[in-house]
């Protein structure tokens, strides 16, 4: 019993120790898991002689709830377009120096151009950009049409998703209506809620955090989703199989940003960081991992693989802006949506 | 004789039978995954890539899992300690603040798990300490405490009491009566309360976001982060090697062998 | 007389738990009456503006499906733990299958999750096998409902129930089962007047760690719940992170808390409490 004991701890010593203090500086990363490729991190910690710590969140929401509460120790976080006016209003972002980024003129203005969250990127730095849409299952459906309609489809019953996210939901039948997805216009909310509630008629269930493990096990051949998720759980020798579309109508869409935390502790390894992202070879390596639309101009010379969708698709849909106060109007909403009322 | 023995527990053995199927059923599904070529959950064919993968490409996974046995280890072993104390003082004894400590203990099993997790952040912020694994063993044990009270106290119920009285009349002070009477009975009881806190400590995710520190990620951390582009069948291998792993330490030396096995 | 060692067996707990539990959650539950911030936070004005958003029919819709679902969890979770723990409690190989049944939830839980995905899902495991045995013609649906969501929901509970009972049962005196039996009694009256009384303080605590969890429980319903699975604890997640009202889901778990100990204290009141010496 003792010997067992002695050799676990001997193991997790051993493990410790090699992973902590090589004398060298840190850069804390917070981010989603697999959304920056290991070899580029790797690269980066080579290049600069400095070690990444990288943690990861599953979602904003948690990111911001934990960051908000007073935890403290990370310098690069990446949240999307609304939670980043959210932390510039309240105080939690430091002001960024684009000189120091030489790589941001590689940026597609384009992009640059869609950006209100930030005006002028005072504090974030554009990382990927992409929008929501619809995954089929092409050997289940045959004939469908590319519009959120094919939600309304009682034939499909039962075998259909959608995100269980409000904004995402509610933004899509916004849209399908030709509204914005930022409307706080109670009468034309009111009129997305019944068209949610058609669609949930023929809804299996609302589903953010298994749907594309489903979808790719055949349990739904309809969900809307996230490109890179669905792609990326699917077997990647039959994704002929299926067809990942943005609506006709157009959708949600939204932009994850590099922002500097104000209490950063190491501000010039965080620039450093973000203009090695976006120098093109490094930016271009990302894309082919992640096959998301490549918003940095000199990068798509290098990228080897097709992305899944390009800016072009998501033209005609709506970043998920801030909405302040109607958030209420919307979880109220939301929360009858979801009780069937 | 042997055959009614048998017929007397046909109930429970069905009981037993049926949960043993329920618990190992999608472990054997998971374990089947992690041989999976595809990663979907469709079998493909035979292929260790996952293994290799886990092996060789995920050093920040090990760290994770590293970090949550530590944990587990700790703060189970903390708060059985803890706990066990307080249930034999609460058992036998009346004093001053009893109702007190026995409402406040019990409450963490009562509170959400979200609001613990972000009203301990917040006074680790106004205390000045730093979020780290300190933290999160201070969390974990805070949690997994009224389990290990609870299943403890039950443990203590109509335990004859006169086999106590009968050691201090034999001149056993405190210390004896509690290392070689009430423990020894108890074991059964704190055993559970261990085992229990291990499992909690384990499989915690929304507590431990919030207290973990940069750097001291846990595994259902990183897996619940996994979602968003893929939740990899590495995860399925690692649990696999984890079960082996256990079950090899649970056997490994003769003594522990012998008291699993243990008539 | 011996001296009083309560306080000192207990003194620890005291101070750990006052610290580390009773600060913090005082001051989570003051947010519940100050104002909430635009983007999460409290402001510091006081405002029962928290407490007046619950009587909200929504709420009570979900509340009480919540309940629904918790309590039969918890009943299917005791009919299944009672008779495995005294299995158990029996068997010669005690720890082992403690072991056995403990081991499986060392694994992480979503991966398990989606394991049940597979195996009872509208494309999984079960289904193929009906269909292949020609006893259905076409995938049953088993998940995506209330009852999936309780099943699910017995699974994650059922060891945290067991292991309890196990604990109890353990020490109790099986003779005195024989004895009931050479009285005239038959095993099930025996089971029943005999045992089940003996092991009250295991069944109660079963039912805690059961019912309990279950009433917070969120992961559960996302994950193989409906499109009208939506529990208590999904609300108080959601009020603290997505729409970040925080007094709101402070004064939700401030009103779950009460209710929760009266309950409790009515529960163990009523089927008789401990004795001390």
């Amino acid at each position: 019993m003792k010997k067992q004991v002695a050799i676990i701890l001997c193991f997790m010593i051993a493990v410790f120790l090699s992973c902590s203090n090589s004398g060298k500086q840190k850069l804390f990363i917070y981010n989603w898991t697999y959304y920056m490729p290991d070899d580029v991190l790797r690269d980066f910690e080579k290049r600069f002689n400095v070690e990444i710590v990288y943690d990861v969140y599953p979602s904003n929401e948690d990111m911001f709830a934990k960051l908000k509460s007073g935890a403290s120790g990370y310098d690069i976080v990446v949240p999307s377009q609304d939670y980043v006016s959210i932390m510039i209003k309240e105080n939690m972002l430091s002001p960024l120096d684009i000189s120091k980024i030489p790589n941001f003129k590689n940026i597609d203005t384009a992009v640059l151009a869609r950006i209100t969250f930030d005006k002028g990127n005072k504090f974030s730095v554009p990382y990927m950009m992409g929008g929501s849409g619809i995954a089929v299952n092409k050997t289940r459906v045959a004939k469908y049409e590319k519009s959120w309609n094919i939600f309304n489809r009682a034939d499909l019953k039962n075998r259909m998703t959608m995100l269980d996210d409000m904004r995402e939901v509610l933004g899509a039948a916004l849209r399908s209506l030709g509204y914005s997805v930022n409307s706080t216009n109670p009468q034309e909310l009111d009129k997305a809620k019944q068209v949610v509630l058609g669609w949930k008629a023929n809804l299996c269930k609302f589903d953010a955090e298994a749907f594309a493990k489903g979808f790719a096990a055949g349990e739904f051949w309809v969900v809307q989703g996230y490109a890179e998720n669905v792609m990326r759980e699917y077997d990647s020798t039959k994704t002929s199989e299926i067809e990942f579309f943005i609506p006709k109508e157009g959708g949600t869409a939204y932009i994850d940003n590099l922002v500097v935390l104000k209490d950063a502790k190491h501000k010039d390894l965080a620039y450093s960081f973000i203009n090695y992202i976006h120098d093109p070879k490094v930016y271009a390596k990302i894309i082919d991992y992640l096959r998301y639309p490549c918003i940095n101009v000199e990068a798509k010379k290098f990228t080897t693989k097709k992305s899944n969708y390009e800016l072009s698709d998501i033209a005609n849909s709506e970043l998920k802006n801030d909405i302040g106060e109607s958030l209420e109007l919307y979880n109220k909403i939301w929360q009858e949506i979801r009780v069937g009322r | 004789m042997k055959s009614s023995s048998l017929k007397r527990h046909r109930i429970s053995l069905f009981a037993f039978c049926t949960t043993i199927a329920f618990f190992y059923a999608p472990l054997l599904v998971l374990i089947l995954f992690s041989f999976n070529e595809s990663k979907t959950m469709n079998w493909s064919r035979f292929s260790l890539r996952w293994y290799a993968d886990l092996f060789m490409h995920s050093r920040d996974l090990w760290e994770a899992f590293c970090n949550s046995a530590f944990i587990a280890a700790t703060s189970a072993s903390v708060s059985t300690l803890l706990g066990t104390l307080a249930a034999i003082g609460m058992y036998w004894y009346n004093f001053k603040f009893k109702k007190y400590v026995q409402v406040a203990s019990f409450l963490p099993l009562i509170i959400p798990e979200i609001i613990i997790g972000v009203s301990l952040l917040i006074m680790f912020g106004v205390m000045g300490l730093k979020l780290g694994l300190f933290t999160v063993f201070v969390a974990h044990t805070t949690f997994c405490l009224p389990y290990a009270l609870l299943i403890v106290s039950s443990r203590l119920d109509e335990f004859d009491y006169a086999v106590v009285e009968a050691a201090y009349d034999l001149g056993a002070s405190e210390i004896q009566t509690l290392l070689r009477v009430i423990v020894p009975v108890s074991m059964p009881g704190i055993i559970a309360a261990f085992l229990v806190s291990v499992t909690l400590s384990l499989e915690d995710f929304v507590i431990t976001f919030f207290v973990a520190g940069p750097g001291s990620s846990t595994l259902p951390l990183h897996v619940y982060s996994m979602i968003r582009f893929g939740v990899s069948p590495v995860i399925n291998a690692l649990s696999f090697v984890l079960i082996v792993g256990s079950v090899l330490l649970a056997f490994s030396t003769k003594g522990l062998y012998k008291y699993i096995l243990q008539k | 007389m011996r001296r009083n060692y309560g306080p000192a067996y207990t003194f620890p707990v005291a101070v750990w738990i006052t610290v580390f539990f009773v600060v913090p959650i005082a001051v989570i539950f003051l947010y519940s009456f100050l104002q909430k911030g635009l983007y999460g936070g409290v402001v510091g004005h006081f405002s029962l503006a928290a407490y007046s958003a619950l009587a909200n029919s929504t709420l009570l819709i979900v509340a009480a499906t919540t309940v629904f679902q918790a309590m039969a969890a918890t009943a299917l979770t005791l009919i299944l733990a009672i008779p495995a723990a005294y299995y158990i409690a029996r068997s010669k190989y005690k720890t082992l299958f403690l072991l056995l049944v403990i081991i499986p939830f060392w694994t992480n839980f979503l991966i398990r999750i989606y394991a049940w995905i597979a195996i009872l899902g509208n494309n999984g495991f079960l289904n193929e096998f009906l269909i292949a045995t020609h006893i259905i013609n076409s995938p049953t649906q088993f998940l995506y409902n209330q009852y999936a969501v309780i099943v699910v929901m017995v699974y994650t509970y059922l060891p945290f129930a067991i292991l309890p009972l196990y604990s109890t049962i353990e020490k109790f005196d099986f003779s005195l089962l024989e004895a009931a039996q050479d009285l005239g009694a038959t095993k099930s009256q025996a089971m029943v007047k005999v045992l089940l009384p003996a092991i009250k303080s295991g069944i109660i605590t079963a039912i805690l760690f059961t019912f309990i969890p279950a009433f917070g429980q969120y992961a559960v319903p996302q994950l193989v719940g409906g499109r009208d699975s939506f529990m208590l604890g999904n609300v108080i997640a959601r009020e603290l992170t997505v729409t970040r009202n925080w007094p709101l889901s402070s004064s939700i778990s401030v009103v779950l808390t009460l209710v929760t100990m009266i309950g409790v204290l009515v529960f163990v009141k009523l089927n008789g409490k401990r004795e001390t010496a």
